[in-house]
């Protein structure tokens, strides 16, 4: 309010009489005569279609078509100004000609003139005072992904991504400079589409999503083929306007327009074959069979009528790598895509549809396929009052997956376990003494998922610089998901039938809608410019999920039918509704195109907060001072750009859940007598409200040698309270916490670097570098009651959120064989107490290096992501015991007194010290190891096949490879995962070409 | 001229500005509270709400016996005391590699074991949800006197029933009346004693307030006779004989009772000796003890009985005959308890968890009468128990020998019922003798299980940790 109070006292002062001169030059270069003038917009290559063609001082401008031509009347002393994005503007005096053909260079660091989408407005990005990591459609389309999530990664400094494993569909983590919150789901960004924020809460059910790690991401539903940009906001400046949901970061993903001229048609379609990247090194059968017969030795006892694998009942030579068995097959991808766009200088389409199949590394026919359809129209009144830009999407994906990850399966079968096919080619049970692994997959996973998005943006010029403009999205997502259970997937000898066989369903459906009027007045006089933005939200989104079990059929072929099941379960039906309302504004001076000032700021109201708590303000300040035109740099020097920028403010978190402070009674799906029972939802406290996040940034960018080496340097330091984790709570309590604002504090700070470099700019040959790196610390500043909370275990003040507590590993006792760990707090037993050691899984540092070469035709891109950090290295079982696989890291085991080695003696299990130390040694520093890798993240050739006989078709070949190479020390399997024992993400080669005409 | 326009132009712009400013101000003035107050969904009610109606208090009630049926230490599942307790003592064979349940079995458990977590926590939950109600029903102005009673009688039942068996598995332990978080965080343990006392006083009014006749069918509910029932096996515990004695004869003379001679009988629904059973999840399902006991081929998936059990059976033993079942595979043979027979569903349920039945309460009396003195009616107790199983009248004479005869029979008729034998070796001071002659792992700190770690974190008023751990 205060902020509001100012401002009108400012709009009140008299306007500087500078002002009027200018208006007053401005109107006397209304005179002089038209000409019309002709010309021809190419570059390197050929024609450009679409370059806007302005003349200099006016708002009177035209496009070029598609052979590069434009028409323009303008007076003999004017001057065109050409711009295309990506490429380098131009400005060219008519001096009283009638032709002007010119061509445009590639901006190489494509920093000038671009402009950088904020959310509710966009900034130049060489006048930014926020941070904000921008890629392109140029990236995004060299990489065969499914997910936009994927194509992130290592490309954008300060941007950690996970992906939760290799199956289709599957879910990603993605922390912007780190976790913020102690609530483990409470890191998500907030994700903007066009304008409307899109929900990234998971849309699977715990009982049906078991084919992955993380329940499905709603991301997928985005094609990454139809997105413009990428916009990642990470510090206050950029954040705050989206005041609660900005915490975490804010992702804008703005779709592609359409563009005039004449109509053009392009069709893209790939081929490729994706295989898991790297496998856990296991024992051979000879080392598995020594360990097993070692361990019975070390127990004493005679093997025993279960113990297949080394009691003569299996094979003792065979040798399976089941790894190779299981998951070693190739996954195929086709992709076709097609748009069709066009218009004129008002009115401008695109229609895009496109269609991926996707196979999978295990046995089966298991597919994901994803179908879609999108479309965009701008347009602009003759007058260039009225905008209207309308897009939607509409995807569908049908994902077939088997119920249950064979990744953990392929690790832990004994390496001599029998075939999976008998002589006959069914499953073979080798006489009942083997659980056949293939069966599990006759339990499947389905879901069909229909997302429809669609936005419009209309904007209305009341007077020159006052706009009046609305955003309108809706989103409407649907999943129906199944897993089925049938009876066919046990051992036939259990005599399972069909009585017997159970289906899950989930049906979830989220629809929202968002209305946010704005009003936005900009104004320059003199060297001052003035940008002042105000609006408001309303959004609503209402979730309905139906959790449905039948059991029971007449037949497995009914399973899919749950009007069949012979017994009807619903365990789930609720409705959650939540409502969002905020106000907020921005207000951006600049004097001289050298300072620069931004204020923005927002009051919001959320429905997850009880009466009294649900509002709260937040808001932030930005500045940036662009050094390098500045008199004391000379004109000529060789820094051609220099800017300081700063930020600091406010940001909130929300992400708590609904209804949380309400005191009520739920229906749970139990059911005692024909009644359904209800039951407390919750420990009663509706006093809880935001969580904040106060971040500062400082970053210094440069550009040297007309920017060709390009470079950022930013340090953040963000800090989060009034965390909403929950009061730890004794069970004393009927509940393990409470929901209110916990007074502890998280710290996230780091440096982040990027470097654009051009290295070679012939005419024929282009080589550039991008470089990025972050170096980022996660660090618990607080937590009142750590000791005696239920955290204690897992947090340590001073230490990151992502540590583990560990036993202190003391080696194998060279006396009694077993492993040993240190007492920590001397009470001469080893129990959870002595879980002392910190161990941080933070990344350390993480980033990508991209080099990008033109060669005439070709094209060649590739990145390389790495990571530095720690992780847990692979887990079997207690060695020796069971039918269980092991690394071959186990080998070397204790034999008898006196021998020195690191693994200790195995048991069959019946050891009772030995199993009690196996389970210690899983959860002690020993099991941690490095798992820092560099991956070649992407590759991709293109060669644009030069066409003489057409004019217009192009062609464009090209070969695309994902994840192809990975150096790392470490031996699990793959380095990158966030669950252990999943399908990890696959390397893809993908070939295709584009046509377009 | 020009001039003019411009300065027109530019109160065009300052008006641009105000205008600005006035929308600011009505926005940010315009009061939308409503719009963030969002209304409950349909699948939720408020706390008061709930005790408006016999219908809602009722559905509060019947997710007692859920939760009880289906989690915590009285469920039936392999999570549940009587597959727990049966292979930490010396009943069952653990058969799973899991990093949970191995612990168990081999007498090496931690204090962050999920088990000893998860039957903590989930019994306190109980507790909670019971608190709540009684709470509920105090509060309520609408419902009637006798449905109160009714209710509260259960809850208190519930509430007894839970802290008994908390204490037989942690020891001292906080008896906890209220819903209020800010005394339950920081509750201290009690002794035995005062436990003993809480759970009495509870039962005693239970007693009170509930009436002979079963309130709902199945005697899924229970009623007064139960919560003597169960009063008589905490008076056994306690050493209040002659008071165990009274309690269980109530129960043994009522007519509500009729004693059932033929084993195949005893555990199906509609069992003539049941006094308290839990309602299966659905119309068709039977009893989670069935699925998790029956095994159809070996090697068995969860558990198996121990073969020093199988032996130890008397010869003749009907029990062994009708009560427990072997499977043979190849050359091996594994036996599962099959006091439950059905482990999947039926047309309509056949058979129910049985948590009390009248031959405890037969034993009950039986010990309670040699520790008052009364050998005759304790032989008679113990004979009728012997003879349904086919076996002959005992010959034991001396008090001593009767008091072993009892254990012996308690052993084998209510083996895997909710951890009786880990109990009994417990009171009768043989455990340490009993089972570090089977279980290599066995202490003698082992008579007690860890408080979770994570509790005593969170309320170090419950420290210290049960020696041992």
């Amino acid at each position: 309010m205060n902020k509001n109070a100012i401002f009108v006292s400012w709009v009140t002062h008299p306007l500087p009489t500078k002002l009027m001169l200018v208006l007053l030059l401005f109107s006397v270069t209304l005179q002089a005569q038209n000409n019309s003038i002709k010309g021809t917009v190419s570059d390197n290559i050929g024609s450009l279609a679409g370059v806007n063609v302005i003349i200099r001082g006016t708002n009177t401008g035209t496009l070029t078509d598609s052979d590069g031509n434009f028409q323009i009347t303008a007076k003999a002393n004017d001057t065109l100004m050409f711009s295309y994005l990506g490429y380098k503007a131009l400005e060219i005096p008519i001096n009283n000609r009638n032709t002007i053909n010119v061509k445009l260079q590639e901006d190489t660091t494509t920093l000038n003139e671009v402009i950088v989408n904020a959310g509710y407005y966009t900034v130049k990005d060489k006048e930014r005072t926020g941070s904000i990591a921008k890629m392109t459609a140029k990236e995004i389309e060299k990489q065969p992904v499914t997910n936009v999530l994927a194509s992130m990664q290592g490309r954008l400094a300060g941007v950690s991504i996970i992906q939760d494993g290799g199956t289709p569909g599957g879910g990603f983590q993605i922390r912007i400079r780190g976790r913020n919150s102690i609530r483990s789901d409470g890191n998500e960004p907030l994700y903007v589409i066009n304008g409307v924020p899109y929900s990234n809460d998971a849309i699977g059910s715990p009982s049906t999503t078991t084919a992955m790690a993380s329940q499905a991401s709603p991301l997928n539903s985005i094609n990454p083929n139809d997105i413009e940009s990428i916009e990642v906001l990470k510090d206050a400046d950029a954040t705050a306007i989206y005041g609660s949901r900005g915490a975490n970061g804010v992702v804008l993903i703005a779709t592609k327009k359409g563009k005039a001229g004449k109509t053009s048609v392009s069709f893209t379609s790939s081929t490729g074959a994706g295989s898991v990247t790297k496998f856990v090194d296991l024992m051979n059968t000879e080392q598995y069979l020594d360990m097993r017969r070692q361990a019975f030795i070390n127990d004493g006892i005679p093997y025993g009528a279960t113990d297949y694998d080394i009691n003569g009942t299996w094979d003792q030579t065979r040798y399976n790598d089941w790894q190779e068995e299981l998951l070693g097959g190739t996954a195929s991808i086709n992709d076709i895509r097609t748009s069709v766009s066009g218009g004129s200088e008002s009115t401008q389409f695109l229609v895009g549809a496109n269609y991926r199949k996707e196979g999978t590394v295990i046995p089966g026919d298991f597919r994901y396929i994803k179908g879609g359809v999108s479309n965009a129209i701008n347009h602009v009144s003759t007058n260039k009052k009225f905008k209207l830009n309308f897009s939607s999407s509409y995807t569908a994906q049908d994902n077939l997956q088997a119920a249950t990850d064979l990744t953990l399966t392929a690790r832990y079968l004994a390496p001599n376990a029998p075939a999976l096919y008998d002589e006959s080619g069914n499953l073979n049970w080798e006489n009942n003494t083997f659980e056949n692994p293939l069966a599990t997959l006759k339990s499947t996973y389905q879901s069909k998922t229909n997302d429809l998005l669609a936005n419009t943006l209309l904007s209305y010029e009341i007077v020159p610089g006052l706009e009046i403009k609305s955003n309108l999205g809706f989103t409407d997502l649907k999943i129906k998901e199944s897993r089925i259970l049938p009876s066919t997937m046990y051992n036939p000898v259990y005599e399972v039938g069909s009585d017997n066989s159970v289906v899950h369903m989930n049906l979830t459906n989220r629809q929202s809608w968002i209305v946010e009027p704005q009003l936005r007045g900009f104004k320059s006089f003199g060297n001052h410019k003035l940008d002042v933005l105000l609006g408001m939200t309303a959004q609503q989104q209402l979730t309905e999920r139906l959790f449905l079990t039948g059991i029971g059929f007449s037949n497995n072929n009914l399973i899919n039918n749950f009007a069949a099941a012979i017994t009807k379960n619903v365990t789930n039906n609720d409705i959650f509704l939540y409502r969002y309302q905020a106000f907020f504004g921005r207000l951006n001076y600049s004097y001289n195109d050298k300072y620069f000032i931004n204020i923005t700021g927002r009051r919001d109201g959320s429905s997850r907060f009880g009466p009294g708590k649900q509002y709260a303000n937040f808001g932030a300040v930005g500045a940036a001072w662009i050094f390098s035109k500045e008199n004391f740099v000379p004109v000529d020097s060789k820094l051609s750009f220099g800017k300081l920028r700063m930020s600091f403010g406010t940001t909130g978190n929300d992400q708590i859940g609904d209804y949380q402070y309400y005191d009520t009674y739920s229906s749970t799906s139990g059911n005692y007598q024909g009644v359904i029972g209800m039951q407390p939802t919750r420990l009663f406290n509706s006093n809880f409200g935001w969580e904040s996040n106060r971040k500062i940034e400082f970053a210094l960018e440069t550009g040297f040698f007309k920017d060709r080496i390009f470079n950022t340097i930013a340090y953040y330091d963000n800090r989060s309270s009034d965390q909403l984790v929950g009061i730890p709570m004794p069970a004393t309590t009927g509940f393990t916490s409470l929901n209110s604002n916990l007074n502890a504090s998280v710290q996230n700070s780091g440096f982040e670097f990027t470097l654009n470099t051009v290295n070679i700019d012939k005419n024929k040959f282009k080589w550039t570098t991008y470089f990025n790196i972050a170096v980022a610390k996660n660090k618990l500043l607080s937590f009142p009651g750590l000791e005696g909370s239920t955290y204690a275990n897992r947090y340590v003040i001073g230490q990151s959120l992502d540590i583990v507590k560990l036993y202190k590993f003391n080696g194998v006792d060279p006396d009694t064989g077993l492993y040993q760990f240190e007492d920590m707090n001397g009470d001469g037993v080893i129990s959870s107490t002595d879980k002392q050691v910190v161990k941080d899984l933070t990344p350390k540092y993480f980033g990508g290096i991209q080099n990008q070469f033109t060669f005439k035709n070709w094209n060649l891109d590739f990145l390389f992501q790495f990571v530095k950090r720690e992780n847990y290295g692979f887990i079997s079982n207690v060695p020796g015991g069971g039918p269980y696989n092991q690394s071959n890291s186990m080998t070397n085991a204790w034999e008898q007194a006196g021998d020195q080695t690191n693994t200790q003696l195995h048991t069959t299990g019946v050891n009772g010290a030995a199993v009690a130390a196996y389970y210690r040694y899983i959860e002690s520093d020993e099991i941690i190891t490095d798992g820092s890798f560099i991956r070649l993240k992407n590759i991709a050739l293109s060669y644009d096949v030069p066409l003489k006989m057409t004019k217009n078709l192009k062609c464009k070949l090209f070969v695309q490879g994902q994840n192809l190479l990975t150096f790392t020390s470490y031996n699990g399997g793959d380095p990158e995962f966030k669950f252990s024992g999943f399908l990890p993400p696959l390397k893809v080669v993908s070939a295709g070409m584009t046509l377009s005409f | 001229m020009k001039k003019i326009m411009n300065i027109s132009t530019v109160m065009k712009q300052l008006k641009v500005f105000r205008f600005i400013a006035f929308v600011a101000l009505v926005l940010s003035s315009t009061s939308c509270d409503d719009f963030v107050e969002v209304p409950l969904p349909n699948s939720q009610l408020t706390g008061t709400t709930v005790f408006e109606s016999e219908l809602t208090a009722n559905a509060a009630m019947a997710q007692i016996y859920i939760q009880l049926r289906d989690g915590g230490i009285l469920t039936g599942l392999p999570t549940g005391g009587s597959l727990n307790f049966g292979i930490y003592a010396d009943e069952l064979r653990d058969y799973t590699t899991s990093s949970i349940s191995q612990p168990i079995y081999n007498n090496s458990l931690t204090d962050d074991n999920a088990t000893v977590g998860s039957l903590w926590r989930l019994s306190y939950s109980q507790i909670y949800n019971v608190n709540s109600i009684i709470e509920g029903l105090n509060n309520s102005t609408v419902l009637t006197d006798p449905f109160k009673n009714q209710l509260r009688g259960e809850a208190l039942f519930v509430r007894a029933l839970v802290h008994f068996y908390l204490m037989q598995i942690y020891g001292n332990i906080p008896y906890i009346k209220t819903t209020n978080y800010e005394i339950n965080r920081q509750l201290h343990r009690q002794s035995t004693t005062e436990v003993y006392d809480a759970i009495v006083d509870d039962l005693e009014e239970s007693i009170e307030l509930l009436s002979e006749t079963y309130v709902s069918a199945d005697k899924a509910r229970p009623n007064k006779l139960a919560a003597r029932a169960l009063l008589a096996r905490v008076f056994l515990y306690m050493d209040r004989n002659s008071d165990a004695i009274t309690q269980a004869s109530n129960v043994i003379s009522s007519s509500q009772y009729v004693w059932e001679t033929d084993l195949n009988k005893v555990f199906l629904r509609n069992s003539t000796t049941t006094i308290w059973q839990f309602a299966s999840a659905t119309a068709v399902r039977n009893t989670n003890e069935g699925i998790t006991f029956i095994f159809v081929s070996g090697p068995p998936p969860i558990c198996a009985l121990q073969n020093e059990f199988m032996n130890a059976f008397e010869v003749g033993d009907q029990r062994k005959v009708k009560w427990t079942k072997t499977v043979t595979s190849g050359a091996n043979s594994w036996s599962h308890p099959f006091k439950y027979k059905l482990r999947t569903s039926t047309s309509s349920s056949q058979e129910y968890s049985v948590v009390l039945r009248l031959a405890e309460q037969y034993l009950i009396r039986a010990e309670a009468r040699v520790k008052v003195g009364d050998l005759t009616g304790a032989i008679s107790d113990i004979n009728l128990i012997r003879n349904t199983a086919g076996l002959p009248n005992t010959t034991a004479i001396s008090a001593n020998d009767i008091l072993t005869e009892i254990q012996k029979q308690r052993r084998f008729e209510l083996f895997t019922e909710y951890g009786h034998r880990f109990f009994d070796l417990k009171r009768s001071g043989t455990i340490n003798t009993v089972l570090s002659a089977v279980k290599p792992g066995w202490n003698s700190t082992d008579i007690l299980w860890p408080v979770p770690q994570s509790e005593l974190n969170a309320n170090p008023n419950l420290l210290p940790q049960n020696a041992g751990y």
